[in-house]
């Protein structure tokens, strides 16, 4: 049995029997075209899979698991979204999903770094910033700050302190807050981050351990 | 707009004073049909303004150019009960040659008429349209419905895509502009901006337009869900909203 969750441009998949996390795009997902998940998340999921669950439920069930305390903030940053849950004792107490305007700021970040040919585990953080209003727009101030003389490196370090300012903003600015997604493993992200809160990775498997409760019985 | 095709009709946009509606009829003709602008109604994007223009000014543009001279003339709400982009709209459509009669609706005829729809039981978008029919029906022609407690809520005006409000529970009460229509109090800040706090509300509005920072501020200070959508809703929008309502509930 497996479960996946396909976000717009990576899908994790978790073998339930053999406990194993796979990690693939999504362009990968949909060129296999294999048999339907048993119960999936994501953007790409919903045709996919025999039971769907919307994203934000399955993050608010995963960060329960993952979390034990009564108070905390989580963020799942993705590539073409930002979802947050603020919980009070151990209740949702404020929600929010970034969509469209102000957001696919994630998926920018991979192009730029592929464009740019940025290692990310050796980019350092940097205590400037450009306004990431959204993906387009940022991506135009990182081609001008290029143009104007600026290393790529740093340019593109400057526009995930950007994201990394919105994030903070878009949590109600806590002083401590759990991460979920890809940039768990983006030291640039993370350093960026901790300039404004303690963060603390949860990893990329957040979303589909919020999927387990549907295969309980 | 296939019924419409040979009638002569009065477009309104907005919630126009009542007095100057009646005076337009009596001008133009008490057989003339009103009809909202503001709503989808199929028409081609008629490229007369941005396309990164609040969904409903865009209607009201679209509608007129698509009804045309079928329009004897077009009763505008340009007051603070609407915005400045419907103001710009009745100018550049007087402009492009249509009758435009401006209409501020002033706070000294605010009506204080009752709330029925807005905490009534039942479909939100049923509710929401029978609201915006009262601008032009006198109110002894709402029908009574049943009043209820209220479990989640929904802020904002009526949306350019209806199908957002199908997955709102009945127990939604409306707040907002969609409530101080229904009250007769189009401008009315105060109301505009009431909610009952304990209530998980969704702060609705189009893309662009200037109430999305009315429904940031609140969504914040009540922790509500700030929602706004350009043109159609997708499926992203609709999660979203659709967690929000399984995840929230009153906290009394």
């Amino acid at each position: 049995m497996k479960l996946a969750d396909c976000g717009s441009t990576w899908t994790k998949i978790l073998d339930v029997e053999s406990d194993s996390l796979e990690i693939i795009t999504t362009r990968e997902m949909v060129r296999r075209n294999g048999s339907p998940f048993a119960v999936a998340t994501g953007h790409s999921a919903e045709k996919r899979c025999g039971i769907f669950k919307n994203e934000l439920l399955a993050l608010a069930e995963g960060g329960l698991s993952f979390v034990d305390k009564d108070d905390f903030s989580i963020v799942d940053v993705g590539g073409r979204d930002i979802k947050y849950i603020r919980f009070k004792g151990r209740k949702v107490k404020k929600i929010d999903w970034n969509l469209a305007c102000g957001a696919t700021t994630g998926v920018t970040i991979e192009l730029l770094a592929n464009y740019y040919e940025i290692d990310f585990s050796s980019l350092e953080s940097v205590d400037s910033w450009i306004n990431v209003t959204c993906g387009v727009f940022g991506m135009e101030r990182v081609l001008e700050s290029v143009s104007n003389g600026e290393s790529p490196g740093r340019s593109v370090a400057e526009f995930i302190h950007g994201m990394v300012r919105n994030v903070f903003n878009f949590t109600q600015r806590p002083s401590e807050l759990y991460l979920s997604g890809g940039f768990c493993d983006n030291k640039c992200f993370l350093d960026s981050m901790d300039k404004y809160c303690k963060v603390i990775p949860l990893g990329r498997a957040v979303l589909i351990e919020g999927l387990k409760n549907e295969i309980k019985y | 707009m296939e019924n419409l095709k040979s009638k002569k009709l009065i477009g309104y946009y907005g919630f126009p004073e009542r007095s100057v509606l009646r005076s337009v009829r009596e001008r133009f003709g008490s057989d003339l049909e009103f009809i909202d602008l503001d709503v989808a109604r199929g028409a081609p994007d008629s490229m007369v303004i941005q396309s990164t223009t609040c969904r409903i000014i865009a209607n009201i543009v679209d509608n007129a150019m698509e009804l045309s001279k079928r329009l004897t003339a077009i009763v505008a709400d340009v007051g603070e009960g609407k915005c400045d982009r419907g103001r710009y709209a009745a100018f550049l459509l007087r402009k492009t040659g249509f009758n435009v009669i401006e209409s501020r609706f002033p706070p000294e005829q605010f009506e204080k008429r009752p709330l029925v729809y807005s905490t009534a039981e039942g479909s939100l978008a049923e509710r929401v349209d029978r609201i915006m029919q009262t601008v032009i029906q006198s109110p002894s022609s709402v029908n009574q419905t049943r009043a209820c407690e209220p479990t989640h809520g929904f802020w904002g005006v009526p949306p350019h895509d209806f199908r957002i409000l199908d997955i709102f529970p009945p127990t939604t009460h409306i707040y907002g502009w969609t409530r101080c229509v229904e009250a007769g109090s189009p401008g009315d800040l105060e109301m505009e901006c009431y909610v009952d706090e304990n209530v998980p509300t969704v702060f609705f509005t189009q893309s662009f337009c200037a109430k999305q920072d009315l429904a940031h501020h609140l969504a914040e200070k009540y922790d509500g869900l700030f929602v706004d959508c350009h043109r159609d809703v997708n499926n992203s929008i609709l999660s979203k909203v659709e967690a929000f309502i399984k995840l929230s509930y009153p906290s009394r």
